[in-house]
């Protein structure tokens, strides 16, 4: 490879490699492996020792046989931490190892694009403004390697004194560490480079994933896919972000926070302690890839089919599952839709994904029941729970019709002294009885799972819904925050003709909580704030701070709308908003015009074009000359030459008009009188003008004017030779 | 970017590398057939005509992608598909930005070139043998009209950056800034005695980043003869054919001109009169005077000097010339019966003879001898 003219290492190469490697590693630490990041400690120490001179570059033996133990302890170690945590452990121990090891510019080279690589693997995680604008310094750091390879520093004054150290041959400089011009200069050929990818960002095609990638292995977080009675209060103690939601302009806009019922699991098996998903369900949900589930179209009753619109973007959670109102329908191809409304990602969410729904609020959910669905939704534990079994034997026989049974279970609820309770009292073995007539306290699960139970057990199917409840709205970008804490569980039961139907046993207990979100009803600090120290929801009592609050997080929010989630809808959007109906050759058009217009613009700021009055006088001046020339009203050059040898005639000029305006005006002037005595009048003034503007020192004003007359007289020239 | 004067050597940092001819690139420039080859030095000679004097415009730069370059092409399909796999907008922007940065470079590789002007500077004279050095001028020159004063961007000292000269197959020399008028001397190895024209300096330069390599090839019209290598002998003079017959006290007279005296330096005299050593000791300028031979003129012969071959008898002579006109002694050279060159004295003497002496029996120095006989 022909590269860099020889392979020193430059003192400034070295300290910014130095500076890269920590900002390179520091994103990834959490991803690397404890011994990963003792190899990648020793190696930048090792630098640093390189770079003061206090120690030699270590032998190649022992860095080849470091990285092929580190190779195959990582192969061996693949299976366990996943493949991508694997790779990217391989990478930075190869960055690392190649960091001390490299010896010539070309691996400096190599060093550079493997940094470029794992700030993109960074950006699979950190993906917000900040640690997008972070990534974005790192990234001008690790292009000052590259510069320092081709750049001097600016002191040209420097004695080399070439050095060899090992085997590493440094140049030693008297310049300061931090060489800011270099910085500068990449920060500047980056802030060049940007309006171009943000036009080829809008444009470039945006290609469904080609082929299926390893993902992160990641706790994960949000609900799981069982529900024991302790679960969700463990959620409701986290304030991290769960989903945003922005509804369509077109639907109504702000919906009440009791309509807000994010569907998200469906529980109905219980075994006396969890609530879980029937296998059927996870084997249709394990084999989604494969199998796509029979999607059918929302059953609407014709008079009322109400949509509502909206876009939702999930945090990640590394679950499948995704959020949605009633009846939820995405035609989005990463999701699919699951038989019980519900929709399911193709990939684990292990990034911000953001994806359209079309809910029915009003659709009826499964009109006909089928018998196995039946049988799963009245199953019940043997043996279990026979205060509970003997209450709903006499609400069966109390009403005998069902929604009336339902009606009554609910205010049964509201009537005995239950109350609501984040932290209640434990359970015996018999769970529901001891809930319903012992404990008369505790929270969405325990309610949902007593009305389940009670259904089950008189004959009506019923299951449990684990999901979210309610949402922050921001006024500032008008949508709304779900929230970890806001999680919740309800009952759906089936009834004849109205198929499933939401049952909330919490509203009749606690009602504010339904009505006016989880705020209302509990004191943050006493539940989701106990646990985190620091966040910014503790600001929600001060209004400006509140306030603050609102707009940081709504442009979090258009950022993962329009960045994160930009996708060729969007893409479509934009285009549309921007050039209205247009053509695909227009755009192509349009686009090629946009970048050379900043080419031209780059090329204008690197020095390359000029524009100043002085160009044009010059070229004006010398056209009208050549157009004379043209014209056979002036001798051509071999015989100016002879009359005036000593008109100092630039070498590789090819005419006259090089000849000094003056001479070349005297000239000129009897052929042109004899030919033209108008044209000659005006060309003496115009050269006249010309020497003045040229070699004068003129007050602006009087400048000015002369400009002006110049600029006229070019122009009766430039006809008056036309039509002549 | 603010400079100080700095010393002219520490400005211009040579270094010297290996020639860059590695095995792949001699086997591609076999695999090309005589006849493009031909071509492709023809639509050279067109577009870079042979000119003392060159600027580097668009129509003499080149600019292509470095395999580094190439490489960087390669993680940006890399990045993308990775985005693309994960559906992650910002890996694919991160590629974009990549792309557009490759881009940004081509333009500042190009300004780096843009402009520049190479002089030829008249080079006296190169012995054969070692390592040989064109000197040559890089300044900037305006493509445009305007004044360079009025151009605002950027110091003048930052317009040329990181250039590399060399000859092909050559070593290279580096010129790190072009400030003001940049003297530089581009190296040739291994020189024959005789004519040489050592073809066209390829300019490249991989500013800014190294994605790409922009380079040219100029031809700054450098024929030069390169005179024998010298090689001390024994000084023979004699007179010449007629004179010697006439003259029975034959052929040796050799060591005539002898060390004088010393006396006063007067301003204007030959520097290389002066006697530094007394001058070191503290005894003012002094200038070594040489006794003049006087009475016959005296030539110095091929057929006298004796050597394993022409060269090195050649080379012998070049030396006795040299020693000759140091000592300001009038001398002429005798070749053959159709090469010689009458007595004289000066250094415009010595060129001649060494002139002769460089092109005595070369292919150009006898094609030039049919030209003139034409």
């Amino acid at each position: 490879m022909q590269d860099n003219f020889d392979s020193h290492i430059g003192r400034s190469t070295l300290f910014w490699l130095l500076l890269t490697n920590i900002a390179i590693l520091s994103p990834l630490f959490d991803k690397i492996m404890p011994w990963s990041i003792g190899i990648c400690a020793i190696c930048f120490l090792w630098r640093v020792g390189i770079y003061f001179g206090r120690v030699a570059a270590p032998p190649k033996l022992l860095v080849t046989s470091l990285a092929i133990g580190a190779a195959t302890t990582l192969g061996l170690v693949a299976s366990q931490i996943g493949a991508l945590n694997a790779l990217v452990n391989l990478l930075l121990l190869g960055y690392a190892l190649k960091y001390i090891e490299m010896r010539q510019v070309r691996d400096v080279k190599v060093l550079v694009l493997v940094g470029y690589f794992l700030i993109g693997f960074s950006l699979l995680e950190y993906n917000s403004i900040l640690n997008t604008l972070h990534l974005l310094l790192v990234s001008t750091i690790n292009t000052c390697v590259l510069i320092s390879l081709y750049q001097e520093q600016s002191q040209p004054a420097m004695e080399s004194l070439p050095e060899s150290r090992g085997n590493v041959r440094i140049t030693r400089s008297k310049s300061s560490l931090l060489n800011l011009s270099q910085f500068k200069f990449s920060l500047k050929l980056l802030a060049q480079s940007l309006p171009l990818a943000l036009i080829l960002f809008v444009v470039f095609p945006r290609l469904p994933p080609l082929w299926l990638m390893p993902s992160m292995d990641n706790a994960r977080t949000g609900l799981s896919n069982e529900m024991a009675f302790g679960d969700i209060s463990q959620l409701t103690r986290s304030a991290e972000l769960a989903f945003r939601v922005g509804f369509d302009s077109k639907s109504q806009g702000r919906l009440a926070n009791q309509d807000l019922y994010w569907r998200t699991l469906v529980l109905d098996e219980y075994d006396g302690k969890t609530w879980h998903q029937h296998p059927s369900m996870q084997a249709i949900q394990t084999l989604v890839r494969q199998i796509k589930p029979t999607q059918s179209t929302p059953d609407l009753q014709g008079h009322n089919n109400k949509s509502i619109a909206y876009n939702i973007i999930s945090e990640p959670s590394y679950q499948k599952w995704l959020y949605g109102l009633d009846v939820a329908t995405s035609d989005d191809p990463k999701l699919t839709m699951l038989p019980d409304h519900r929709l399911y990602a193709l990939n684990d969410i292990t990034q911000r994904f953001s994806y359209a729904v079309v809910s029915y609020p009003n659709a009826v959910m499964d009109r006909e029941l089928s018998k196995t669905i039946a049988s799963i939704s009245l199953q019940l534990p043997k043996g279990l729970n026979p205060q509970t079994l003997a209450l709903a034997a006499q609400f069966k026989l109390d009403y005998p019709k069902p929604s009336d049974r339902l009606a009554a279970m609910m205010s049964y609820f509201n009537r005995q002294a239950f109350f609501y309770t984040l932290s209640p009292p434990p359970l015996g073995k018999q769970q529901v009885d001891d809930f319903l007539f012992n404990n008369k306290a505790g929270f969405c699960a325990h309610y949902a799972s007593a009305l389940v139970y009670m259904a089950r057990a008189t004959g009506l199917p019923a299951r449990v819904v684990a999901g979210y409840q309610g949402g922050e709205y921001n006024p500032e970008a008008g949508y709304y925050s779900v929230y970890q804490y806001m999680a919740h569980a309800w009952a759906e039961v089936w009834l004849e003709g109205q198929g499933w139907q939401r049952f909330d046993p919490t509203a009749m207990i606690a009602p504010e909580r339904i009505l006016d979100g989880f705020d209302a009803s509990f004191d943050g600090a006493s539940s989701y704030l106990s646990d985190t120290l620091f966040t910014s929801l503790r600001f929600k009592h001060t209004p400006w701070l509140n306030d603050l609050r609102y707009k940081m997080a709504s442009l979090d929010y258009y950022w993962s709308l329009w960045v994160l989630g930009f996708d060729e809808t969007k893409k479509q959007q934009v285009l549309d908003k921007l050039f209205g109906d247009i053509s695909l050759s227009q755009l192509a058009m349009i686009i090629l015009g946009l970048s050379s217009v900043i080419l031209l613009l780059i090329a204008y700021s690197a020095g390359l074009l000029h524009f100043s009055f002085e160009d044009k006088l010059n070229r004006r001046y010398l056209s009208i000359c050549q157009r004379l020339i043209n014209k056979g009203l002036v001798e051509t050059k071999a015989q100016v030459n002879s009359q005036a040898p000593l008109a100092p005639i630039a070498p590789m000029a090819p005419i006259t008009p090089m000849a000094p305006p003056q001479r070349f005006a005297a000239e000129i002037a009897p052929k042109l009188t004899q030919v033209n005595p108008k044209l000659a009048k005006q060309f003496a003034g115009f050269s006249a003008l010309y020497i003045a503007l040229k070699y004068q020192n003129l007050p602006p004003k009087q400048r000015r004017l002369k400009q002006k007359r110049f600029h006229a007289l070019y122009r009766k020239l430039r006809f008056g030779l036309l039509v002549n | 970017m603010i400079h100080s004067k700095p010393a002219p050597d520490a400005q211009l940092k040579t270094q010297l590398a290996a020639p860059r001819q590695t095995l792949l690139m001699r086997l591609t420039l076999k695999a090309i057939p005589k006849k493009l080859r031909l071509r492709w030095q023809k639509w050279l000679a067109k577009r870079i005509p042979a000119s003392r004097q060159f600027t580097l415009s668009h129509k003499s730069i080149f600019i292509l992608p470095s395999a580094f370059g190439l490489a960087w092409v390669g993680l940006i399909l890399l990045l993308y598909l990775f985005g693309t796999n994960y559906q992650n907008n910002l890996i694919i922007g991160l590629s974009l930005l990549l792309a557009s940065l490759f881009q940004t470079c081509i333009i500042y590789s190009y300004k780096n070139l843009a402009g520049l002007r190479l002089s030829a500077i008249k080079n006296p004279q190169i012995y054969a043998g070692g390592t040989a050095s064109f000197a040559v001028e890089l300044s900037h020159h305006d493509l445009g009209l305007a004044a360079s004063q009025s151009n605002p961007h950027g110091s003048r000292d930052n317009r040329h950056q990181q250039i590399c000269l060399r000859f092909a197959n050559q070593h290279h020399v580096r010129v790190k800034h072009v400030i003001n008028e940049q003297l530089t001397y581009v190296p040739l190895d291994n020189c024959q005695r005789g004519r040489l024209n050592p073809g066209r300096i390829t300019v490249e330069s991989y500013f800014p980043l190294g994605l790409c390599r922009t380079w040219s090839y100029v031809d700054l019209d450098l024929q030069q003869i390169i005179f024998a290598k010298p090689k001390p002998y024994e000084i023979i003079l004699s007179a010449a054919d007629k004179e010697a017959q006439e003259d029975e006290h034959g052929l040796q007279r050799a060591g005539v001109s002898e060390f004088n005296e010393l006396r006063a330096y007067v301003p204007g005299e030959s520097l290389k009169q002066v006697a530094w050593k007394q001058w070191a000791q503290g005894k003012g300028l002094l200038t070594k005077t040489f006794s003049q031979p006087q009475g016959k003129p005296l030539w110095l012969l091929l057929a006298n000097i004796t050597g394993h071959d022409i060269e090195e008898r050649l080379s012998k002579l070049a030396w006795q010339v040299d020693e000759l006109s140091r000592r300001q002694q009038v001398f002429g050279v005798v070749l053959d019966n159709a090469h010689t060159i009458e007595q004289n004295i000066g250094d415009s003497h010595r060129i001649t003879c060494q002139q002769a002496i460089a092109l005595f029996q070369t292919k150009s120095g006898r094609d030039e001898e049919a030209s003139h006989a034409g």
